[in-house]
């Protein structure tokens, strides 16, 4: 596959995906029908007002849910058809998180966390090493590997996470508003920081915000109102939203 | 640099909440240190209560004439209790047999008489563990052999007959051939044996004497006492020795004495329900700790779902948790157990005063129980114990595990 092809083939696809949520009678459209394809290499930012269906969106994608009723496909594989199981794997190997409250393991080191997908996937120990120590000087955090989440700061726990996400080399890095709960300069950096790793490794990465500053970064930005696709604007190069 | 495996993580888990954690641990060894005092009591005092049934009555297991226990008369006699005796002691786990004739009689002297029991054996073949009160006698002697003169009755009995030591005492008994018979002895000794009904009619008499007035042969009595090492192996061995005896019967000491056998089945039956409920509720704190753990962890179990632990993994984490709880609770059991196990092991308590106090008398069919309690854990309760608190910790651990494994991601993140 030559990088044209491979920077234009579809990892994410939403087909009519609708999700209903029901609390007793009342019944919550989140999702009333969204299609939406991102493709290989992209930095992606699902924007809107709460309520707009982005986080929703979301957790289809990173199946940690189901939808109502439509086609979520991860690099062509529709996950309505594959068993929990499977779709654990599917989030092991294909997917990295990042979580708007860190949600690091707090028993675990940096480096724990940071190694702990790759550890389920079976990489070996050596390799494991290799790659999380120089995913942790990327971020920032060399020498801190042995220091516990309560030990680091928000944005270096989000640093860490992040290394997490990438660390087992997934298909596309879910980022569900990975700023809120840092400063600006913060988020400035740790921003940057994801535009670097997808400019130079082409990591995928798809946002759920209502962050400016992480629309300023985004190179695609998505509208979503009432759990549907408004806008969808690809940036030009160098441009800001 | 290591990674973090579920073993690992399980360890870190635990000790995330130190004081739940020690707590826990507590209460584990709390109910081992009940259990195993509590059945150690029960193990021993039982162990204790059937030898004495077996020294008193005749023996862990009994060879006697096939209709002796239908009605014990002198009638009934076996033949042949040297050869017998032979037989019994080749069995690797008889420690002693020895013969004794037993039964009913009249005992008289010029004021009173009374009904009794008498046991009728040679004091140069019996040892404490065969007959321990030969050694304990409240006053006087023993006779010295089979074919010394001399008579010994329960403390009540005498008593009750007034008698002083060195009077007469004359008792009445069937024969060999059914006639009835009598014999005169001077009171040698009394004996109390703790069991009050066994006191007020228990008379010892030489064997040698007793088988001339009664017209026995040399080798003729009415038993051959078998004493085990170990109590519980009775029927093991009497299944040994039966097609050895083909002109006897060869009983077990609860086939004899069948009120002591269901004392002892009710006892342990009892045991066994309060061991049960201390171990309910050690499960149910275990089970406590563990579910609050999950609860409080459900967040962190969405997080680890999302990243790619599966359900299964989730699960063997919580009982990875559980199985260390269980296997620390053990070591903790064990060490808070040790020192009082050893010395009331050792030493016992003295329960003379307390059962005085309340005016009980410890005789189940005419057998005492030891008023100093001691504990002595059968090897085989001490492993029930150990694999029940185990099991209790691992299946307190099971619906947690299941709750850790069913979280649901999305809706764990989203809390808090």
């Amino acid at each position: 596959m030559s990088n044209q092809e491979s920077k234009s083939e579809a990892i994410v696809e939403l087909v009519g995906v609708t999700k209903v949520y029901r609390t007793g009678a009342v019944e919550t459209h989140a999702l009333r029908g969204m299609d939406l394809v991102v493709k290989r290499g992209e930095f992606v930012a699902l924007w809107g007002p709460s309520g707009s269906g982005k986080s929703t969106a979301l957790n289809l994608v990173g199946a940690l849910d189901t939808p109502s009723g439509g086609t979520v496909k991860l690099e062509g594989r529709d996950l309505g058809e594959l068993s929990s199981r499977a779709l654990a794997r599917l989030r092991r190997d294909r997917i990295g998180f990042v979580f708007q409250s860190y949600n690091l393991i707090p028993v675990l080191t940096a480096y724990e966390n940071a190694e702990s997908v790759m550890a389920l996937q079976g990489v070996s120990q050596k390799e494991r090493e290799e790659r999380v120590m120089k995913l942790l000087a990327d971020v920032g955090l060399a020498g801190m590997e042995h220091r516990r989440p309560h030990e680091l700061s928000g944005g270096q726990q989000q640093r860490v996470a992040v290394a997490r996400a990438i660390a087992s080399r997934p298909a596309v890095v879910l980022a569900d508003e990975p700023t809120a709960n840092l400063d600006s300069v913060t988020s400035e950096k740790l921003l940057d920081m994801m535009a670097r790793l997808n400019a130079e490794q082409g990591i995928t990465f798809v946002f759920s915000t209502h962050d400016p500053r992480v629309m300023k970064y985004a190179r695609r930005l998505v509208g979503l109102v009432d759990g549907r696709v408004d806008t969808d604007v690809v940036k030009e190069q160098g441009a800001e939203a | 640099m290591p990674g973090p495996k579920l073993v690992a993580l399980a360890w870190r888990n635990l000790w995330r909440q130190k004081r739940r954690t020690l707590l826990t641990l507590a209460s584990i060894a709390f109910g081992g240190f009940m259990a195993v005092m509590m059945t150690g009591m029960q193990d021993q005092s039982f162990a204790d209560f059937i030898d004495n049934a077996a020294r008193l009555g005749a023996g862990h297991v009994t060879v006697q004439h096939s209709e002796y226990m239908d009605r014990p008369t002198l009638t009934r006699s076996v033949t042949g209790t040297d050869a017998k005796r032979a037989t019994a002691e080749s069995d690797a786990e008889v420690v002693r047999a020895v013969e004794r004739i037993s039964g009913p009689m009249m005992v008289a002297t010029a004021r009173d008489s009374f009904g009794a029991f008498f046991i009728a054996f040679d004091p140069a073949v019996e040892t404490p563990e065969t007959m321990e009160f030969t050694e304990h006698l409240d006053e006087g002697e023993l006779f010295e052999s089979a074919d010394s003169r001399g008579i010994v009755v329960g403390s009540i009995l005498a008593e009750n007959l007034q008698l002083e030591l060195g009077d007469k005492v004359v008792y009445t008994i069937t024969d060999r051939g059914g006639e009835i018979v009598s014999g005169m002895e001077r009171l040698t000794g009394t004996v109390t044996t703790g069991a009050p009904s066994t006191d007020a009619a228990l008379v010892l008499l030489p064997l040698g004497i007793l088988k001339r007035t009664v017209g026995y042969g040399t080798h003729e009595s009415t038993q051959v006492a078998v004493f085990l090492e170990d109590g519980r192996r009775t029927i093991d061995v009497a299944d040994r020795l039966d097609p050895k005896i083909d002109d006897a019967s060869v009983l077990t000491w609860d086939e004899l004495q069948p009120e002591i056998k269901a004392f002892v089945a009710m006892k342990v039956g009892g045991g066994r329900v309060m061991e049960l409920i201390i171990g309910v509720l050690v499960a149910a704190g275990i089970f406590n700790t563990l579910f609050m753990s999950v609860l409080e962890r459900s967040r962190e179990f969405g997080i680890m779902r999302a990243i790619g632990y599966t359900r299964g993994q989730l699960f063997s984490l919580v009982m990875l948790e559980s199985a260390m709880l269980a296997a620390l609770g053990l070591v903790s059991a064990v060490a808070v157990t040790a020192g009082p196990y050893s010395y009331v092991h050792g030493m016992g308590i003295d329960m003379t005063e307390i059962y005085a106090q309340q005016g009980n008398s410890v005789d189940i069919g005419g057998v005492g129980m030891d008023m100093i309690l001691r504990v002595g854990l059968y090897p085989e309760s001490a492993v029930i114990i150990a694999v029940s608190i185990v099991v209790a910790t691992m299946l307190a651990g099971v619906y947690p595990a299941w709750k850790a494994g069913r979280v649901n991601p999305v809706e764990a993140i989203n809390q808090g």
